[in-house]
């Protein structure tokens, strides 16, 4: 176990097993520190149980995939009904908006919205896509494990 | 065979990315002819014009259309498959997954671009994309023609993403272990600051899960889409309802079978015997050989109803596949898609018997596109219209170009890519209790 140097003011000890973290994360929580407190960053997911488990906050992308589908669905809707009328076709009394050709171009939509919507959602919740300060990649891209008091 | 040899399991599996051998070069320059001389058969098409292909009257759609199904058909490899694997929770898919994706990737894009060489003027695609034009003219939401292009652009957009999710982790460690200041910045950029937190990977595994839930119906719903592209229409053993499960089943068959061809070649080259074993070509081979059942089921019941019903248009095109003109390709399609995988895959699923079950397959299916198509367009319900027909040099050119086209996309893939899932594979090894230590250089204990 060794200590980085580059940056005293958050705690990063480098870690060679998940058991070795779950043990420093314990350790923390018994000095009182909140789990949210704790952060531990790893090449590969690990996931903690009992009293290490973490704690995040409730995740919105199952819900952003449904409203992105209805906002999806209501596109298609809106472009291919809209668009239909707006062609004055001679159809011989048949509906100009025909539901079952319109209702595969409403399902792809919603796919697409819904598909949209859960990765923007990730990409915030996740925190991606911002600068990074991070002086523990080199250990990271060995495969150690960081566990840190933020 | 042993799986992953000791070592660092990193350094195996990003080395065909961080150092380039001779055989790569070599691949890509004779690929790379290929596809020039498809570029070259292309410029010529479209300098004369589509009179230079072997359609006509009746038969305008051929090889252009049939290499369209075909492609579409392939990219179900990997989307669907790797996502009803991680649905299911199948362990083994781990190695897997990342071949397959970038099959779809590459094959969707390759399928798509058949419709706009179709076109004649390539150059008027956009057409096809709804948008307020001066002309007043709008795409028909009641064609199939439409509906494709909304379900493959959603399927290759989704698939793309699929691909890309779980690629971040992996994209961080090669920022992080890349030589040269402009490969780490493209890669930082590529990874989105990824830092591993514990936040990231629930998130990144969130996102991976729902995708997965969504891109099923929508794999599903774009070859049925492409079936429909026949189905729709009152031809002769086109107006089916079984087409779009018909052409769904067909797709995961010959998708199976491409993704197989495209796993042992990946571990020849680059060497990774120890990551791509006998169990996973064993397990690809069970599936195939059950969506080569499947398939035989499709056919038989096509086939049965339209002799049963024995009205005379819908004979005409039977009689031409099964005993006339188009015989010999029949008997072979019969023979590539189930009298050879099925009796090799139901003994032994070893590398040797799956990779030559695949090829059979893909042979198969290419004709089953083929024998779909023509022999319907040229048996049109009036017979005085009945007509052949045979491919130029162009339209062979057109379909060889793609093969060497696909091989470039994936060569350079696997350049600038892990081809295997780094993470996950080791995420794998640990949840067996393999690798206790998380480390990069774990050594993965031998099966």
């Amino acid at each position: 176990m060794s200590k980085t140097e580059k940056n005293p003011e958050s705690i990063g000890t480098r870690l060679k097993t998940a058991e070795e973290a779950t043990r420093a994360v314990e350790e923390l929580l018994r000095q009182g520190v909140p789990r949210d407190c704790i952060e531990v960053q790893s090449s590969e997911p690990i996931h903690f149980s009992g009293a290490a488990a973490a704690s995040h906050k409730k995740s919105w992308i199952w819900l952003f995939g449904i409203a992105g589908g209805i906002v999806g669905a209501l596109a298609a809707v809106l472009l291919t009904v809209w668009t239909s009328r707006r062609v004055n076709l001679v159809t011989g009394g048949m509906p100009i908006a025909s539901p079952w050709p319109l209702g595969v171009i409403v399902f792809e939509m919603t796919a697409l919205g819904a598909i949209l919507f859960s990765v923007v959602r990730m990409i915030f919740e996740a925190r991606l896509g911002r600068r990074r300060s991070d002086d523990d990649e080199a250990a990271l891209a060995e495969g150690d494990i960081v566990v840190r008091r933020v | 065979m042993e799986r992953a040899q000791g070592g660092d399991i990193d350094t195996q599996l990003l080395e065909p990315v961080l150092k380039t051998g001779w055989p790569w070069f070599v691949t890509v320059f004779i690929a790379g002819l290929v596809f020039l001389g498809a570029i070259g058969a292309f410029g010529y098409q479209l300098y004369w014009g589509l009179g230079v292909w072997g359609i006509k009257r009746p038969v305008f759609w051929a090889f252009d259309i049939t290499n369209f199904v075909f492609w579409i058909g392939i990219s179900h490899a990997g989307t669907l498959i790797s996502a009803i694997l991680r649905v299911t929770g199948a362990e083994w898919r781990r190695p897997v997954t990342r071949c397959a994706e970038a099959i779809t990737v590459f094959a969707l894009m390759i399928g798509a671009l058949f419709p706009i060489i179709h076109l004649g003027k390539p150059w008027l695609f956009y057409w096809l994309i709804p948008y307020p034009n001066v002309r007043g003219l709008w795409p028909n939401f009641r064609s199939p023609l439409a509906w494709d292009f909304f379900a493959i652009n959603t399927y290759l957009l989704g698939s793309i993403i699929y691909l890309y999710l779980p690629l971040i982790p992996d994209l961080a460690l090669l920022r992080d272990k890349s030589r040269g200041k402009r490969r780490r910045g493209v890669y930082a950029l590529l990874s989105l600051g990824w830092r591993g937190t514990e936040l990231q990977w629930d998130r990144l595994e969130r996102a991976v899960r729902v995708m997965a839930v969504i891109i099923i119906p929508v794999a599903v719903s774009v070859h049925t889409i492409v079936s429909w592209d026949f189905a729709m229409a009152i031809r002769p053993m086109w107006h089916s309802t079984i087409f779009g499960p018909y052409f769904v089943a067909g797709a995961i068959f010959s998708g199976i079978a491409a993704l197989i061809l495209a796993m042992a070649v990946i571990r020849r080259v680059f060497h990774l015997e120890g990551y791509l074993r006998p169990v996973h070509f064993n397990n690809l081979g069970l599936l195939l050989v059950t969506m080569s059942l499947i398939w035989f089921y499709f056919t038989f019941a096509e086939y049965l109803t339209t002799w049963y019903g024995n009205q005379p248009e819908e004979m005409a095109v039977f009689l031409s596949k099964v005993t006339g003109s188009y015989a010999p390709l029949f008997w072979t399609m019969v023979a590539g898609c189930f009298l050879i995988p099925v009796p090799i895959l139901a003994f032994k699923r070893s590398i040797k018997a799956t990779v030559i079950a695949s090829v059979a397959v893909v042979v198969g299916m290419y004709i089953e596109r083929f024998l779909i198509i023509v022999p319907t367009l040229s048996h049109p319900r009036l017979s005085y219209n009945w007509s052949t027909y045979s491919p130029t040099w162009v339209e062979v050119m057109l379909t060889i170009g793609p093969f060497a086209y696909f091989v470039i996309l994936y060569a350079v893939f696997v350049k600038l890519f892990p081809i295997i899932a780094v993470w996950e594979y080791k995420e794998g090894l640990r949840l067996e209790g393999r690798n206790l230590e998380i480390g990069s250089s774990a050594a993965a204990t031998a099966d």
